[in-house]
């Protein structure tokens, strides 16, 4: 039975968030001053999120780094903010590795991942950072760099791809990254050859999967492979287990129950459209039956970021039949993670002003940005954004519209998805994106058509009460500057 | 009764009334069809054969292997007639969540492909999911598949059509009963009785039970998924009703008790919600009604399931040296030694840890005593003599701090905790070895 209540699908807003909404007045002047769209980073939020990780790793006895993947924004605000914590940053490019070590990083607190060019692997040997080899060639070709400059040993670990599991097989889905497992003991020769360039610290996987049983059966096989180094005598502790912890973007999950619920009996004609053109997010009709999967980011996910951690090392070993948590410490092994979403939980907001509402068949909310400025659709991840209405009045009325882009493109729409506000916008008004700091901010932003990328800045308190400045003037010693 | 082989054994199960002081309905004789047994253990036996019989022949010279879709009831049955036949089966799943039935299946010789989760960075351009893919595999020719496709295939209503409903109207004397209510899976079952049923009386009033959206009962689809079903016809039923997996187990722990009938949850659901919707009815009726639901299979593979939601159902009594009878402070009286002492332990040195990890590195001299086992071998006794000096390994001498504290509550006067364990020993630059 279609289901008449309106589909809202409401933002989970921590504290901080909400505290900032409250700002309207600051940020219509922000957007004025700095023009639509405007994206607003909130470093201190960073702070909640490590200290959640570092929780779990206590409530495990673990050691290790928190390296935050840099290539979830490219703030500096954020940056240099997580520098004066004590996780450290895991760098995919050159421009990364540059902005961390100007950022305050010291080597020891910088892994770089990813596919690397010369330049790349020069910097990273030259400043002494911990590589994380992708492909085998990639050790002999930092190797020859190390003694060509005369450099002293670096650091790396080898992520490693293409777990077996015993028994039951679970299928993976293929990966363009990482040094097949069963050639960990080339990988082995590899390093010893170089032995006066390189030095093992550890072994690493990153399956991009939600699947806990995937990742446990790839995290025992790095532990079976560390013993592997250490029967040769290669003392390495370390297992990196990257990231893709996830964030609960939903502040309730029965809406996104009901929501998806809806689209399936809306795309089986059962009800009105909830997309343009019924866009099906993957899913079709074919003769009555749905078929296809539900392309969209699982955006209610109370057992996300820190509690999926949490869960995963709770987990059984398949083979060992011990928990992944105990068996780790067993080995004297320190876990090092790589969250990027999740360490930027209600770390930042994008916002857009309203040009145009135009009436119709159906509403239409012309923005001043587009779809690559907040790219939520893109990620697949659904949610309201918050009206903050131009006068500081807002007349609660429950309006659906859809979300159009400042791009003269067709498929520009910020969503394909009728969105349902609380209240009807009106032109001048501004939509904040909340929570989008993880990925949706700058990572797809283009200057396609000669519109502007969005202006970045920081907020932060003050003296009680929000202050802000542009992202790459932030620094994190606003506090001492106030004591003085 | 004299058989070939146990595929004759499917169907004609029992048609059972359930006590109405059980069900505490006054107007309405609630009947259970007893599916739960069918040789192999379930409804779906019936399914399983009817779609498995034209397909195997040649199919063994072939050697083909059989494959379906199915993390239960459907993949045991199957994987017993491809035995019987001397085919292999496969399972392709990504819902094997009960370990009792995934282990069943390894026993029966089953092969199990276990498909991926969700990408994390999701790519929305690639709808076609593992599923998808796995099925234009199966059914390009020659593949070396023998696919049943259960959620697709006519025949697995037709079992039920030419089975199950009319063996229900014959047990009820030729009539068709008032209700009946089913939970749906495959909805194979639901729609082929309710076929049956409606031919003799096109009154009947069909209830399909389903899963609340962020449940899981085992062998039940939740809202949603009975979209996916090609099976799935929304007009068979009369209404449809969501059941929680607590409902669940609240009529599974009424059949096993009270009624003699050993049924799993999925039994239980169905038995719940036929109770709740009659109910409803029952008040208003003049004259006397039947109803009909089914038990689809037994209770024994789910005790990890139970066990999970109910703990309180398999609540033991304590068991006497349990490392959880301490209190703080005994643990923080627990002897300790530091990694100078240790150095120097004239006694036993038991490692705690696991014996994969002992084997890597380790104290040497040492011996490994995993905690799981150190624990049983407690709460008999103290396993070595009070003259002989202990030193408790692990890692980071929390665990060993317990087993410490437990010891000498137990009466041994000389064993010791390594302070900050073995993390500690390899931090202070002392020998660990490798045998």
């Amino acid at each position: 039975m279609p289901d008449s209540l309106p589909l809202l699908l409401t933002p989970r807003m921590e504290p901080i968030t909400q505290s900032v909404l409250t700002e309207g007045a600051l940020l219509r002047q922000l957007t004025d001053g700095l023009g639509s769209p405007l994206n607003v980073v909130l470093p201190e939020a960073l702070d909640d999120n490590v200290e959640g990780f570092r929780a779990v790793y206590r409530h495990h006895r673990l050691r290790g780094q928190i390296y935050f993947a840099h290539k979830a924004n490219r703030s500096s605000a954020l940056l240099r903010h997580l520098a004066a914590t004590d996780a450290g940053v895991d760098v995919a490019s050159l421009g990364e590795l540059q902005h961390a070590l100007g950022s305050g990083f010291g080597p020891g607190r910088i892994m770089a991942t990813g596919p690397k060019n010369r330049e790349f692997l020069w910097l990273a040997a030259r400043s002494g950072i911990t590589v994380n080899a992708d492909s085998l060639d990639e050790l002999s070709e930092l190797a020859a760099l190390v003694a060509a400059g005369r450099l002293p040993r670096v650091r790396v670990m080898v992520r490693l791809a293409e777990f077996a599991s015993r028994g039951v097989r679970m299928v993976s889905r293929r990966s363009r990254f990482g040094v097949p497992s069963g050639q960990l003991s080339e990988a082995l020769d590899r390093v010893e050859k170089h032995a006066d360039q390189l030095e093992l610290t550890g072994v690493a996987y990153h399956l991009d999967t939600i699947g806990l049983a995937e990742k446990a059966i790839a995290l025992e096989s790095c532990l079976v492979a560390l013993d592997e180094c250490r029967r040769r005598d290669r003392a390495a502790w370390s297992i990196d287990i990257g990231g893709g912890f996830g964030v609960d973007y939903l502040a309730d999950g029965q809406q996104w129950e009901r929501y998806t619920s809806e689209l399936a009996q809306a795309m089986l004609g059962r009800r009105a459209p909830l997309t343009w053109n019924e866009h099906g997010y993957g899913l079709r009709n074919e003769a009555g039956t749905l078929r296809g999967t539900l392309g969209l980011y699982p955006a209610s996910r109370p057992d996300s970021g820190p509690g999926y951690l949490g869960r995963l090392l709770s987990a059984t070993a398949p083979e060992q039949r011990r928990p992944l948590g105990t068996l780790l410490l067993d080995s004297m092994c320190d876990l090092d993670i790589e969250p990027g979403r999740a360490l930027l939980d209600q770390c930042g907001l994008v916002l857009a002003r309203v040009l145009e509402v135009r009436e119709g068949a159906d509403l239409l909310v012309r923005l001043d940005l587009n779809a690559r400025d907040v790219s939520l659709e893109e990620h697949g991840v659904l949610m309201d954004p918050v009206v903050i209405p131009r006068d500081g009045n807002a007349v609660p009325e429950t309006t659906e519209v859809y979300l159009l882009g400042n791009l003269c493109l067709e498929s520009d729409l910020i969503t394909r998805r009728k969105v349902v506000l609380p209240v009807r916008p009106r032109p001048g008004d501004l939509l904040a994106f909340v929570n989008t700091a993880g990925y949706f901010m700058d990572f797809s932003a283009t200057r396609a058509l000669h519109q502007p990328i969005g202006r970045k800045v920081a907020l932060f308190r003050q003296g009680g009460s929000w202050s802000w400045c542009l992202d790459e003037h932030y620094w994190p010693v606003h506090e001492s500057r106030e004591a003085a | 009764m004299r058989y070939e082989d146990m595929t004759e054994a499917i169907g004609n199960t029992p048609l059972v009334r359930i006590d109405p002081a059980v069900h505490g309905l006054r107007n309405i004789d609630l009947y259970a069809k007893m599916e739960l047994l069918n040789p192999f253990g379930s409804l779906k036996d019936r399914a399983a054969w009817q779609m498995a019989r034209p397909l195997l022949a040649g199919a063994a010279e072939r050697g083909d292997t059989v494959v379906e879709l199915s993390s239960g009831n459907t993949a045991k049955a199957l994987a017993m007639i491809a035995g019987m036949h001397g085919l292999r089966f496969k399972s392709v799943t990504n819902r094997m969540k009960v370990p009792e039935v995934k282990d069943l299946l390894l026993l029966l010789g089953a092969e199990i492909d276990e498909l991926p989760g969700q990408a994390e960075c999701l790519d929305p351009s690639d709808t076609e999911d593992p599923l998808s893919r796995m099925h234009r595999t199966l059914t390009s020719n020659g593949s070396g598949y023998v696919h049943t496709d259960q959620y697709f295939n006519e025949r697995n209503v037709e079992a039920h059509q030419h089975g199950t409903g009319p063996e229900i109207v014959k047990d009820l004397d030729g009539r068709a009963p008032d209700y009946f209510v089913a939970c749906v899976g495959t909805a194979g079952s639901s729609t082929g009785v309710a076929r049956a049923l409606r031919q003799h009386d096109p009154d009947v009033r069909v209830i399909g039970l389903v899963a609340a959206k962020s449940d899981f009962i085992p062998g039940i689809r939740t809202i949603d998924e009975v979209h996916e079903v090609g099976l799935f016809e929304p007009g068979v039923y009369d209404a449809i009703e969501t059941i929680t997996a607590d409902e669940a187990i609240d009529g599974l722990l009424t059949l096993v008790r009270r009624c003699g009938t050993p049924a799993g949850p999925t039994g239980g659901g169905a038995f719940h919600g036929a109770v709740r919707h009659l109910r409803t009815v029952d008040a208003g009726l003049t004259e006397r009604r039947t109803a009909v639901f089914i038990v689809c299979d037994r209770v024994e593979s789910y005790l990890s399931y139970l066990r999970e939601r109910r703990p309180a159902l398999f609540g033991r009594p304590p068991r006497r040296n349990d490392t959880r009878g301490l209190d703080e402070a005994e643990i923080a009286a627990a002897p300790t030694a530091d990694v100078e002492e240790a150095r120097r332990w004239p006694g036993l040195v038991v490692d705690l840890r696991s014996p994969y990890a002992f084997q890597a590195l380790h104290i040497d001299g040492s011996i490994n005593i995993v905690d799981e086992l150190f624990a049983e071998l407690l709460h008999g006794g103290l396993p070595f003599s009070r003259r002989q000096p202990v030193l408790l390994v692990c890692p980071v001498g929390e665990k060993s701090a317990r087993y410490a504290a437990l010891l000498t509550r137990m009466g041994h006067p000389s064993v010791r905790s390594l302070a900050g364990g073995i993390i500690a020993w390899r931090d202070a630059g002392a020998r660990l070895v490798r045998d």
